[in-house]
Order: structure tokens, then C-alpha cells, then sequence
């Protein structure tokens, strides 16, 4: 902000706390289902997890990303302050310890946007900048829409708190042979995807990976029921292993309530018979961390104490 | 030097809700940390003001704990409301111990800010004195400490030392304990707190002693004697520098039962005698304080007048009135004043006159009605025949405690005793004559007899007196009660230092102790044996710390161990008496030389042998008793002689 404020003198800059700037909506994508490939034997059902809940997992990994508009020039171009973190909470006498954590402050912007003595200051200045404008190839064009131009600034920094996620999770699964719960999917990187320790939770439920009776079943899972496991495969991203569990007793009408969606390490074909077995150990484990409850979260009945641990820590530390 | 390795044990912390100030201050530390209530910490600053990095010292006084939960029955919808579920979570909720601690010193002192951020250490020994101020009065040059116990945190093991400026005056003086009754907190406090003065009162001071009233069971009856005391205690003995033994020096003093010749204490086993003294005193030092005995009711403005001047005119002078045919009368007991009381009625009643000397013949009925039974009401203290033994007003010794056991005394014998003995420390200090330059005057049972309500007794006023100008003379009050709520508020108001032990709820919900956070008044609801929470001049907040048990024979054991001596016969309780000055004495003898003396013959005659104190105990006895006429057998007188009869009378004619 103070280098903001040399570089644009008597600039109208956001100030903290103020509403638009403050919490800057994520973009949602479409809701949609996609049918998969039950790699467990038989079609897809519903399957109990018959032994009891036990604590598996040694550590929580989880990111988080905050971002505020500081400026925004005449044509309306941007300039986002985002900060990434990460950090992996590990266990020990059941309290819970910051093993690692990497917190990132960078500037967004779309540098052919903007003016370049601007670009330049700010790159002089030493604070880090993130060039919205480079896109991928394949990215569609950038507009000329204000929200456009911020929408990329989020993006832009949704990757790189994945980012962040990978590099802790990596270093995790290269140190550690212990199992690590990664809230969200393990997919975005080819080296934890394929980890043994690495067990992503998946929360969020745009998009549901079946569909017809298969999706009846998943839908109708009770507490302590998972699903058949099933392969999802993506061209930009790694294969992986997943099946849906649920955490607590579905109440009142929402079908997702307590539902959560789990990801591990895809077998090699010779080892596709064992994974339900894995499946239920994991399932387990997981089960064993509905307690205790994550309120006051308001995800509570999907989400796992060890992961609220690290988003609370992020919260202090961001 | 501080050790730089120490690891920090907390971290300040301030919000908005929650600021720190420049008396107050709060941080967090692990879970496992070694803070309690009472834990003295040190604060390092990291922003330097004027050029210097502050130091703040703090006490801790209220603790916080508390998880990430908003409500309760999130915890109980998250275990389906078993709270055996509980134990089997696989992760314990995020926790917090939040601490506020109370600023003792801020150094630099100036300019005088809120508490900055900062890591939180435990304090060591150079810290405690640091944050008590006792940097000041433990100066090799001047030192003037008095350990009152040791202060004990996480490792750290710390005396605790009272200026003796501001216990014995002149700066300021005076302690009082508060305790419940039953732990023997107050009176080993006591014990121990004279032990370490005696120990540490500095030489440039000059001397010390101490003067106790034992007004409940055997307390105070053996100091001399040694108690059991445990590694522990030696442990605390050896950090304050106290030695652990018994009191070198202890002189006891105790009225007799009402027969005037057996020791009305606890302490009367032969084996013991040998520093007891009888403490009897007659008409003169009665009169002086004749208002201490009697009510306000009782004496009005004209018995008053009427006492004036019998103190003034009649006692212990010559006295002649033609009323009473100019017989002179030379009073100084009480048997003598009752002659005198009755021949100036009688002759009063003669004249069948109403008045004498401006005195109505009611008040000088009703003057002689009360003085007359002090001697009653106070049998085995006051004494008819006016002998005196009294304590060694002029010859008082460094380093000794002289303890009055006024346990068995009827109430207004232990006012009397408690008035004359005070006003006399006071007259000696006053004129510098006392044999020591500071007295300890202990009183136990403060509640009794400076009470904050009820009406004013001449024993409140002397305390009052005592407590407020004490410090001046050298004459200090050490007092004990239960309930200081109910102690007049001057007295325990005029105390510089004050201690207390494991108090009663009740008394800790009084005004008094509102200025305590809740936890401290819990710590101190609950505290154990030995310990102690002591308020001083230099401590700007209560400190805890432990003391050891006295070195000395506990009242009950004692009382085992050294049984109180039956009620004898007068041979007796003379033998046991002269036995002290000399152990050859026997009960035979003691026979032989009372003969058929009356009573009160034997007991002046012994009262006086143990006043002065002869070489010669057997001489000095005999001569004090009358001369008896040696008994003669009487010879038949002697007849003409008859005459004998001629050989040659057969008749005798």
C-alpha cells in the first residue's frame, strides 16, 4: 500500500476493511455430473466400513488464499493484493503442531494493462508481482471487463495456492512415509497423486463423479457407508482413486450433507483388487476425525477437526 | 547475569477487549508450563524507550483456558452427548492458557506505559528481588532484610526478605496473620518470623526482643524446647539463613490459681520451672489502671474523683484525717485498704454523715464494693498482701522472647496484665530504659480484643495507641486473628506487613479483600501448611511464599510430654518453687520450716526468696518467717517438801 501510494500520488487506494475490496467472491463453476469408472469389483454400491473408527492419519495439510483489490486504474485495470498459504499440521499426543508452512504475499496484474512506469515501480519496489495478462495458450482471451481482469488476478492465485498445497504435500510424502489428509483433491500434482501417504478430502460437490443408479447410490449413502471406489481421470490433470463417504447421518433435504468425496493414490492395475480393502482403512481413518466436531465452521458436517486446525492457524498467521 | 539460555515460557498478548495496561498484563504459554496463580514473571521488551529496553516484573494473578468451541453444546452434539466419547477422538481441541499477571516494576520506572509485546520468562532469584524492590534493602552496605520465607516457581527457589525498616519501624511497622484456626498457621508463622528476626535484625539496628501473650492452650509454652522438623523444612531454614533450633533465651511468666501458690499455666511441670516466674502484683499497680476492671458503668465522674484520690492521697503514703481520729494509715494493699475503707465508713455511719471530703458515702460504698473484688476477680494476680513479681521491666535482654500466659486468666485479669504490661514497654522505651531497643509485643486473638464494633475498652485504645505510635518507641505489634474483617481497622490499617494463611470463604467475600482477583482469593481458600501470602510496603502485590515449621516444641506435643503439674498442697508447690534456686531442697525440710505457719505467712516469705533470688535458699526462707517460741515443757511447781515420817509414828502424826 505505502509503495502504491509513492508511486500513484493522491490515487484513490482501497483501504482495509472496506466491503469490495475486503472478500473477493470466488468464481463458481457449473454444477455437473460425470460417469466414471468403478475400479472396485462389481457395480457401484454402497459399502459399509464394518471396522470401527481409528485415528490413521499423522498430519492435515491445508491452503488458503485472501485477496483485496488495492487500485484500480481509470480503464479500470486491477491491481490485487493476494496472499497463498499453506501449511501441514502434524499430530503428536493428539495435539496438533505446525510441521511446515509457507505464506506468500504477492501483487496481481495484467502488466500490458497497465502503465509501465507503474510496472516498473512496483517491480523495483521489491514486492513480487504476478502478470495476469500471461496466459495459457488454450486460456480464452483476457476482456476488457474490469471483472475479467480481477477474475484472472483470482485465478492467477488459486494456482498459486495450489501451489503452495503441492510444495508442502511433496515435501510431506518425500519426508514422511506417514498418512497425510490433504483437504481437497490430490490430483493437481503427478508426484502426490501418486504417493501412498497422500489422502485428499474432498468437500465441495459441483461436480459429482456419477451418474443415473450410480448417483442414487452415492446420494442414499448413510454414516459410516462408502461408495464403490471409482477412477477419475482428467487431461490436465493426474489419475486417481476415489470413492464418497459419509461422515454423518444425512438430515432434513440436503443430499450432500455430511458427504465427502476421497481421493488416494490410483493402484497399478495388479493391485485394483486390493483397493477396496485400502478404500476401508482410509475411510476408517477418516471417520475416526468427525470428532471433535468442527463447529463453529459452517462445513462442519463435512469437515475434519485436523483441517479446521489449519485453516484456523492460516487465519492467525495470514 | 540473567541466563541468556532460558527459554521463553510465554508470549504477551493484547487485544482491544483485552489491553494491557501499565498495571496489568496478559500472555499465553504452552500448555506444560510451569505458571500457576502467584508465579512472578519477567517481561523483555523489544522496543527500546529512551534508549532502554524495558523490563517489566509481573505477578499472576487470574488464569484463563479455553478451546476453539463458541458453545458448550457444540462439544456435546460433537460426542452424541457420551462423554466417554471424548477420551477416543483421535485430536484434543486447540487450547489456550491465557494468564493476566499484575505489574510489580517497571524498569526503566519512566516514563510509565502500558505493558509492550514481549516473550514472557520465568523469574530467577535477581529477578524476584528486582520485581519486590528488595534490591534496595539487600545491599551488602546496608542490608536490612528478614527472610520471611521463600518464594518457589518452576525451579526457581527464591528467599523472601521484609525490610526490617518497615517491620520493626521506624519507616513503618507492625504484621498481622489472618487464618483459619486449626492449621497452626498463625502462631508457627509467628515462631518462625521471630526466629529469622532474631537472626537477621541488624546489628546497626541494636537489640530485640519479643514479649507474647499466650491466650489459648499451650501454644507458646515451649519455645525452648526443640520440635521435629523434616529435610524439607531444613532445606528452607538453610536458604533464609535461619538457624534451625529453638529459641536460646525464653522467660516465662505466669500469675498463680486462685490458692496463690500453684502456677496457673500449662507450663508448670517441674522439669520446666527453672525459667517460670509467678507474675503477682498488688494494690499500686493495680490502682493505676484501675479502669481497665472496671466499667464505665460503674464509675462515674464521682467514683472516678474518689479513685484519684485514694491513688493520689492515700496509697503508699501517710494518711490522716481528723474524721478518723488522726490515726495514720499507711496503705499499700489491698487488706490495708479495705481497713482503711471501713474505718472511714464507720465513722461516717458515726457521725451519721452523708459526706466526707466532697464524697458521698454511696460512691465511697460503691468505690470499695469494686476495688475490693478486683482482688477476687483477679486471685493469683492481684494479691491482698501487695507483693510484687513482675517482669524485668529495665532489664529486658537482646534476643529474648518473654512469653505472659494469660491462657487459664479470667478476661479481665488478661486486660489488666495486657494494660499494665504495654503502658510500661512504652514508659521504658520512652525513657530509652527498657534493656532493648525494640520490643515485639505478640497478641493473639486480635478479634477479641480490638474488635471493629462493640463499645470502646481501655485494651482497644492501648492497641490503637499502639498500632498508631508504636513504631516510634520500638514497641511492635505482631497480632493473629481469624477474621480481620472484624478487627478494628486502624489496627490491622496500621500494620505495614501482613500475612495470610488459608483463609475462610466467608472472609474472603468481605470488602476487605475485594482488591484479590478471584483466583487468588481461591489460592489463598486453599492453601496448605507452610504457606503463606504476605503483603509488605515494598511489594507493590501479594507474593506466596512457603516457610518452614518452627524449630520448636509444638504446644500440643509439649503438653505430652511435659504434663501439667497437678494441684498440690502449699509444702508442695513451695518446693517446687524454691527447687528452682536450689535442688537440694527436700519436702522434709520445706515440713520442718513452715511448721504451723499460716498460709499467707508461707507464701510471702516464699514469694520473697524468689524475688531476690539468695545464694543462700534455706537461710533466706527461715528468716522470712516469724520467729516461733520454741515450745518448753512446763515444770510442775515445786510444794513444801513433806515431811518424813518419825520411824518411831506408826501414824505419822
Amino acid at each position: 500500500m505505502r509503495v502504491l501510494a509513492s508511486l500513484l500520488p493522491g490515487a484513490n487506494l482501497g483501504l482495509p476493511g472496506e466491503t469490495a475490496f475486503d472478500s473477493i467472491p470466488l468464481p463458481s463453476e457449473p454444477a455437473r455430473t460425470i460417469s466414471t469408472i468403478v475400479i472396485e469389483s462389481g457395480p457401484m454400491r454402497a459399502h459399509r466400513v464394518f471396522e470401527p473408527p481409528e485415528g490413521g492419519f499423522v498430519a492435515f495439510l491445508d491452503g488458503t488464499q485472501a485477496s483485496r483489490v488495492l487500485y484500480a486504474s481509470e480503464a479500470g485495470v486491477p491491481i490485487v493484493h493476494g496472499t497463498a498459504a499453506a501449511v501441514v499440521r502434524e499430530r503428536r499426543s493428539k495435539r496438533l503442531y505446525t510441521w511446515r508452512h509457507v505464506v506468500r504475499h504477492r501483487l496481481y496484474a495484467a502488466r500490458s494493462r497497465l502503465q509501465p512506469a507503474l510496472w516498473t515501480g512496483l517491480l523495483e519496489s521489491g514486492i513480487e508481482l504476478r502478470d495476469t495478462s500471461d496466459r495459457d495458450e488454450d486460456a480464452l482471451p483476457l476482456g476488457d471487463h474490469p471483472f475479467a481482469l480481477r477474475d484472472a488476478a483470482i485465478h492467477l492465485l488459486q494456482k498459486d495456492r495450489e501451489t503452495a498445497e503441492i510444495e508442502l504435500a511433496a515435501e510431506w510424502c518425500a519426508r514422511e512415509a506417514k498418512p497425510l489428509l490433504i483437504d481437497g483433491g490430490i490430483s493437481g500434482s503427478e508426484r502426490v497423486a501418486a504417493s501412498p501417504c497422500a489422502i485428499g478430502i474432498v468437500k465441495t460437490h459441483r461436480t459429482l463423479y456419477a451418474e443415473g443408479d450410480a448417483l442414487a447410490q452415492i446420494l442414499s449413502l448413510r454414516r459410516g457407508e462408502r461408495s464403490s471406489v471409482f477412477r477419475i481421470t482428467s487431461p490436465k490433470r493426474a489419475t486417481v482413486a476415489s470413492w464418497y463417504l459419509r461422515l454423518r447421518d444425512r438430515s432434513g433435504a440436503d443430499p450432500m450433507w455430511g458427504l465427502v468425496r476421497v481421493e488416494i493414490a490410483h493402484p497399478e492395475r495388479t493391485e485394483e483388487h486390493g483397493i477396496g480393502a485400502r478404500a476401508d482403512d482410509a475411510s476408517r481413518w477418516i471417520l475416526a476425525e468427525v470428532a471433535p466436531i468442527a463447529l463453529p465452521d459452517s462445513r462442519w458436517d463435512k469437515m475434519v477437526y485436523g483441517i479446521r486446525d489449519c485453516e484456523e492457524f492460516l487465519r492467525a498467521v495470514m | 547475569m540473567h541466563d541468556e539460555q532460558a527459554a521463553a515460557l510465554g508470549r504477551v498478548v493484547a487485544t482491544e477487549r483485552k489491553p494491557n495496561t501499565p498495571h496489568e498484563f496478559h500472555f499465553w504459554t504452552a500448555l506444560d508450563s510451569p505458571v500457576g496463580i502467584g508465579t512472578i514473571v519477567r517481561v523483555d521488551g523489544d522496543q527500546a524507550v529512551n534508549g532502554q529496553l524495558p523490563r517489566i516484573y509481573g505477578i499472576v494473578v487470574e488464569g484463563f483456558s479455553y478451546t476453539d468451541l463458541q458453545t458448550p453444546l457444540h462439544d456435546v452434539l460433537g460426542h452424541d452427548g457420551t462423554p466417554a466419547g471424548a477420551s477416543l477422538a483421535a485430536t484434543k481441541r486447540a487450547e489456550i492458557r491465557l494468564y493476566s499477571a499484575a505489574v510489580l516494576r517497571q524498569v526503566p520506572e519512566e516514563p510509565l506505559q502500558p505493558v509492550p509485546m514481549g516473550e514472557v520468562f520465568l523469574a530467577d532469584d535477581q529477578d524476584v528481588a528486582i520485581a519486590l524492590r528488595m534490591d534496595g534493602y539487600l545491599r551488602e552496605d546496608a542490608r536490612t532484610g528478614i527472610p520471611v520465607g521463600v518464594y518457589r516457581a518452576g525451579g526457581t527457589d527464591a528467599p523472601i526478605y521484609l525490610d526490617a525498616d518497615f517491620l520493626l519501624g521506624p519507616e513503618a511497622a507492625h504484621l498481622n496473620i489472618t487464618g483459619v484456626s486449626g492449621l497452626a498457621t498463625k502462631t508457627s508463622a509467628i515462631e518462625w518470623i521471630l526466629s529469622s528476626i532474631f537472626a537477621h535484625f541488624p546489628a546497626q539496628k541494636g537489640s530485640v526482643a519479643a514479649l507474647c501473650f499466650n491466650v489459648k492452650g499451650p501454644d507458646l509454652c515451649f519455645l525452648d524446647k526443640p520440635g521435629e522438623i523434616d529435610a524439607a523444612d531444613r532445606a528452607l531454614y538453610d536458604k533464609c539463613g535461619v538457624p534451625a533450633r529453638p529459641f536460646e533465651s525464653v522467660q516465662y511468666f505466669a500469675p498463680y490459681k486462685p490458692d496463690g501458690f500453684s502456677l496457673n499455666t500449662l507450663r508448670s511441670n517441674e522439669a520446666l520451672l527453672e525459667n517460670v516466674t509467678s507474675l503477682t502484683w498488688g494494690l499500686r499497680e493495680v490502682l493505676q489502671y484501675a479502669e481497665v476492671l472496671l466499667n464505665k458503668d460503674d464509675v462515674d465522674a464521682k467514683a472516678d474523683a474518689l479513685i484519684d484520690f485514694i491513688r493520689e492521697r492515700v496509697v503508699d503514703r501517710e494518711f490522716q484525717d481528723a474524721m478518723l481520729g488522726n490515726r495514720r494509715y499507711f496503705v499499700k494493699s489491698f487488706a490495708d485498704l479495705e481497713d482503711w475503707f471501713r474505718d472511714v465508713l464507720s465513722a461516717l455511719e458515726g457521725k451519721n454523715s452523708e459526706g466526707w471530703r466532697t464524697h458521698h458515702i454511696a460512691t465511697i460504698r460503691k468505690v470499695r464494693n469494686r476495688l475490693s473484688n478486683i482482688s477476687t476477680r483477679c486471685a493469683g494476680l492481684v494479691t491482698d498482701s501487695g507483693n510484687v513479681s513482675d517482669l524485668p521491666f529495665g532489664s529486658f535482654e537482646d534476643r529474648t522472647v518473654y512469653v505472659i500466659d494469660v491462657a487459664s486468666l479470667d478476661e479481665a485479669a488478661q486486660d489488666l496484665i495486657f494494660a499494665r504490661v504495654v503502658t510500661r514497654l512504652r514508659e521504658h522505651l520512652e525513657k530509652r530504659d527498657l534493656g532493648v531497643n525494640h520490643v515485639v509485643v505478640f497478641v493473639d486473638e486480635l478479634n477479641k480484643y480490638a474488635p471493629s464494633d462493640g463499645q470502646d475498652t481501655y485494651v482497644r485504645k492501648m492497641l490503637l495507641d499502639l498500632a498508631e505510635r508504636g513504631r516510634y518507641l520500638g514497641l511492635v505489634l505482631f497480632s493473629a486473628q481469624q477474621f480481620r474483617s472484624q478487627v478494628h481497622r486502624r489496627v490491622v490499617g496500621n500494620s505495614g506487613t501482613a500475612l495470610y494463611g488459608r483463609m475462610d470463604a466467608d472472609e474472603l467475600a468481605t470488602p476487605g479483600y475485594s482488591v484479590l482477583s478471584p483466583a487468588v482469593k481461591t489460592k489463598l481458600a486453599t492453601l496448605e501448611k507452610g504457606q503463606l501470602m504476605v503483603r509488605h510496603p515494598h511489594f507493590t502485590q501479594p507474593i506466596f511464599v512457603r516457610f518452614p515449621r518452627p524449630a520448636v516444641m509444638r504446644g500440643r506435643d509439649g503438653a505430652e510430654r511435659y504434663p501439667q503439674a497437678g494441684d498440690v498442697d502449699l509444702e508442695t508447690a513451695v518446693l517446687r518453687s524454691l527447687r528452682t534456686l536450689d535442688p537440694s531442697l527436700t519436702l522434709g525440710w520445706v515440713r520442718d520450716a513452715i511448721g504451723i505457719r499460716d498460709d499467707d505467712e508461707v507464701i510471702r516469705a516464699r514469694n520473697a526468696v524468689l524475688r531476690e533470688r539468695p545464694a543462700d535458699v534455706r537461710k533466706a526462707f527461715t528468716a522470712q518467717l516469724r520467729p516461733v517460741v520454741a515450745a518448753e515443757s512446763a515444770s510442775r511447781p515445786s510444794g513444801p517438801p513433806l515431811r518424813t515420817a518419825p520411824s518411831d509414828d506408826p501414824y505419822g502424826f
